[in-house]
Formats: C-alpha cells, structure tokens, sequence
C-alpha cells in the first residue's frame, strides 16, 4: 500500500526533527508541572480526574492545536520547497497518497509527544496517594490525540494546497490565531449578545442554537464538549447527546475536508 | 511499443513557453541522450513524463500508457533520478532505499543497492551529511530499485567528480545492456557521445535536432581535433597527414602537431606520422564540443531562415 509506505517514512523522519523533541520535553514538562500543583496534601487522596480536568480547558485546547499546526503545516509544501518531493513522487505514488499518507504519519508522529506527556507525569503521579482512574485516563489521551489529527489533517489540507512555505507559515498561524485565542475572545461577547440578548430578531433561529452552531465550527470547542461529556461520565448520554454528536460529526468534518479540498488543489498543479 | 512517445506537445506557462510542438519518440531498449542549454525545455519535458506538470496540448505516453492518467503505473516501472531534488536530512542512506524497495513494493536486500552506487560504507549516516555526488547516487539507488524498463536520469553527472561521472555512465550502459530504455538529459557531450544511441538537441523549446552523434558531428561539420605530442614534425610530415582521408587541416610548432579530422581518421594520422620517422610520445583528442556543435546548429538554423 503506497500511502503506508509515505505514511511510515514521514513517521521516521518527523519523529527525528528537533522540533519534535522540544515539544514532547515542553508538553512532559507543563503536564508534570500541572500534577504538581494538584498535587494532594499530605493523608489526602487525589483523583487523576482532577488534573485531567485542569490541564484539559487550559493546557490542551490551546497547546495541541499548536504542536500539531507546527508539525505539519510544511508536510507538503516543505518537501515542495526543498525537492525531497520530487524523489518522493518518483517512485510510485499518487498525489493523493501523498496526503492522507502525510495525514497518517504526522497524526501517527504528534501521538509520541501525547501518549509520553500523560504517560510519564501519571507514572510519577501513580507513586503518590493517587487514585487513579485509568479508563478515563487513557479515555482522555486517546480523544487528545483525537484532537491532534484533527489539526494535523487542517494542517496537511493547508499544506497540500498551498504552493510555498511562507504562505504555508502565515496560513499555520492564521488557523492557530483563528481557532484559539480569536474565537476566546469573541466568543464572550457573542454569549451576552446571542443567549442572553436572543440574539437578532429578523433570523427564524433563536440565539442559543446560534450561539451553539458557532461553538460547535470550532474543532477547539467541538472537543471541549466531547471530552467534558466524557469527563463527566455522561459520553454518548444524558441531555446532550444531540450536542455530542453534532461535535463529534463537526470533528469529523474537519478530519476530512481540509485534506480533501487540499489534495484537489495538490492534483491540478505544477510542481 | 515505443518507450516514450510525445505528440504535439507544448507546454506554456503564462506567456511563458517552455516546450513548443515537441514530437519525440524513443524505442524501447534505446539510449537516448536530451540536450540542450538550461532553459531550453528539458526538464519541462522530463516533468511532463513524469506527470510532475501537465502539458498545455498534446499528448504524451510513456511505456505504453497514458502518462497523466495513468502515472502510477508508468513509475512503478519507471526509476527516476530528477533534477533539483532534495534527500531527506534526516534519514540514512539505507531509510531512502528501504522507502523507495516499499514504494515499488521490491523485496531486495537494501544493502545490495547501496553497494550497487558505492555508498555502503554511508548506509547508516544520515543522508543531510551527504556531498553532492552521495546524494545523487543515492537517488540513483532509489531509480535503480526494481530493475525498471525505463530509466529517466535528468542530468545525472551534475555534481559529480570525473571518477563519479564514470561510474554513472557504467551504471547507464549496465543498465541498457540489461534491456532498460534510458533516457537522460545533459548540457556535457562527454557523457553523452560515449553512451548514446542517439540525440536530441533541445534549443527554446523546440527540438532542432534528432539523430545519433556521429551524424550530427558531420552535419554540424565538427571534426575531432587530435593534439600529438612528438619528438619533431616538419612540413613534410604534416604533407603526409595532410594527403590522408577525413584530415581537413594539420599544424605544427615542432613538438607538438594539431590535426584536425574525422574521428575514424585518428589511427591513420598516428600510423603515418610514425612512418615518417616520427616519434609519437602522447596524444589526447578534443571532440567538437557540445557548445560549438550548438553554435553551428544555430548559425546554420538562422542561415536558412534568412535564406528563406
């Protein structure tokens, strides 16, 4: 299978970038640091819960965009740069193995930085009077990296559909600027003005749907209510079930359009 | 079936065109040399093959199939060594070969390719450490997986020492003897008259010449030049030269005689200079090159459009 031997070759080399070493020792480091600070005090026990639910509204919804814009924005358009993608696209490969082949391998290479900085710091933790609730541990690292491919695949769409790497760096940035601290900032006002204000009069929906199709566009936001549902033990029930899923499909939305539209740019250009 | 069949094609990139009405056929089992100046078409040529870019109009086919539709087949059978490409720093040399062996789905042990382009002893380097040369036969290496019907090899000796240029014009040569169809540009004559079938001469998009060496030697009127070194040389001797067939001019400053001729006229000029006494002690030849056979091209194509 062509796109597996991409995929496996983008994996080796990515994992052996610099970059990818400084961020798994950053994320190891803030996740750690995290567990500190929550830390229980001495005769008291301490659910892995906690922390999950600290770092999870702070550390991952800002800094796993991040990694994953930085790993993979280039993952196209850098080897376009260089010319490694001309010894690529010599050998057998079609365009569009190139980009889900580059999707799986850089998803597969952000999951190291994942998987270690919540496996180590919950080694430590495990030492101490934890209680540690692995399903939900696991449970939540796995829908971390969820979230990861997730801007891995915007990321590789971007990539694949831009023609040089300075676009590809501004694009990277937009998208992080965009989906982090932008919609932060305006989605409090947006509240006030849609759910508390109802929103404009003239539109046959109500502010609060509004408000929640906004929330929902952000893969940022559709993995905050998937992973709090999850954190709360209510994943897949209770009464926002139909919220779940319209996260959950807009996720998936944004697995699979931005490589799409990616690689339909990618197959109709010049190299 | 040919190897490589282009039919009208043309290639414009904006107000730009980098390949004008090109038809070219090569046949299977053939070494087919591409020159031309930078900036003449060939690697725009070369990309067409490959499907790295698109002609305007035309057709192209490579080894019997389409080569946009269907140019995943056309390079699982095709090895390819690109012009301006780059290896990936950060992988070995043994990374590259095992990609490419997976990519063709080959199943060879990869340290047999790496010894096959002498790069066994850097097999577990990193290939960002690589000179110039290493990385080129190391992408021959990769073109080299799977023993492909056709070889596209775009200017290959670029960056190589004399003793690497070598090595790649045994591994063309191994290669056409083996059957494979090779295909390769060059702006360097040398590389190209000691291995081909036949020329291609690309000027502005356009291919101004087609035939085997020899024949564009003569009708580009370029003869060899052979420079002896020998003990002394009067007139007389040269007369001897001079009455020989294929020498159109003979010269001398004592030591050292300059002989203009056809290549086939070379031992003759050695043989009768030795039997008028005189000592042969070293000879080297200077073919016409490269840069003067294009000179007569193309004064001779602006003659008769002026003609015309």
């Amino acid at each position: 299978m062509s796109w597996q031997a991409i995929a496996q070759k983008d994996f080796e080399d990515a994992v052996r970038s610099r970059w990818m070493l400084g961020l798994t020792a950053f994320f190891v480091l803030l996740i750690a640091a995290a567990a500190y600070f929550v830390r229980p005090g001495p005769g008291q026990t301490f659910s892995s819960n906690q922390l999950l639910g600290l770092v999870s509204g702070t550390l991952v919804t800002t800094l796993i965009p991040l990694i994953a814009l930085v790993m993979a924005y280039s993952a196209i358009v850098g080897e376009r740069d260089s010319g490694s993608l001309k010894l690529l696209l010599s050998l057998p490969h079609s365009r569009a193995d190139v980009v889900f082949g580059k999707v799986a391998g850089r998803s597969l290479a952000l999951a190291v930085p994942i998987v270690v900085g919540f496996v180590l710091p919950a080694l430590l933790l495990a030492l101490g009077p934890l209680q540690f609730d692995a399903l939900s541990y696991i449970g939540y690292t796995l829908l971390t990296v969820f979230l990861g491919v997730v801007f891995v695949a915007i990321a590789v769409g971007f990539s694949a559909a831009m023609a040089s790497q300075r676009l590809a760096v501004a694009g990277a940035i937009a998208l992080y600027f965009l989906f982090v601290p932008l919609w932060g900032a305006v989605r409090f006002p947006l509240q006030i003005y849609l759910v508390m204000g109802g929103g404009p009069g003239w539109l046959p929906v109500a502010g609060q749907d509004l408000f929640t199709a906004f929330q929902l566009l952000n893969p940022n936001a559709a993995f905050k209510i998937i992973s709090g549902a999850f954190l709360n033990g209510e994943l897949f029930t209770g009464q926002s079930l139909q919220l779940q899923l319209a996260a959950v499909g807009m996720l998936l939305v944004w697995l699979t359009v931005p490589p799409l539209l990616g690689f339909l740019r990618f197959e109709a250009s010049d190299l | 079936m040919p190897a490589i069949e282009l039919s009208n094609v043309t290639k414009r990139y904006g107000d730009v065109t980098a390949v004008r009405d090109l038809d070219l056929t090569v046949s299977e089992g053939e070494v087919f040399g591409f020159l031309g100046p930078n900036g003449a078409g060939k690697s725009t040529t070369i990309n067409m093959l490959l499907d790295f870019v698109r002609p305007t109009s035309g057709t192209v086919r490579v080894l019997g199939h389409d080569a946009q539709r269907e140019s995943v087949t056309v390079r699982q059978r095709t090895g390819v060594l690109p012009e301006g490409f780059d290896v990936y720093n950060r992988l070995t040399g043994r990374k590259h070969i095992e990609f490419a062996l997976r990519s063709k789905d080959v199943d060879v042990d990869p340290d047999e390719m790496l010894a096959r382009v002498g790069l066994s002893d850097a097999a577990d380097r990193k290939a960002g450490g690589y000179s110039k040369g290493m990385r080129q036969r190391l992408a021959l290496g990769m073109a080299l997986v799977g023993d492909p019907d056709l070889l596209i090899l775009d200017e290959p000796s670029s960056g190589l020492d004399p003793a690497g240029a070598k090595e790649m014009r045994d591994i063309v040569r191994r290669e056409a003897d083996r059957g494979a169809t090779v295909f390769f540009s060059s702006h360097v004559l040398g590389q190209v008259e000691s291995v081909c079938d036949r020329v291609g001469i690309m000027r502005e998009g356009e291919l101004i010449a087609e035939d085997s060496i020899e024949s564009l030697r003569e009708a580009a009127g370029g003869d060899e030049t052979l420079v002896l070194t020998v003990d002394s040389a009067s007139q007389d001797d040269l007369d001897a030269v001079r009455a020989l067939d294929g020498v159109s001019a003979a010269t001398t400053d004592g030591g050292t005689v300059t002989v203009s001729c056809d290549s086939g006229a070379k031992t003759k000029v050695i043989a009768a200079l030795e039997d008028q006494g005189v000592t042969v002690n070293d000879f080297e030849t200077q073919s016409a090159s490269l840069e003067d056979l294009f000179l007569s091209y193309t004064e001779d194509e602006e003659r008769t459009e002026v003609s015309a």
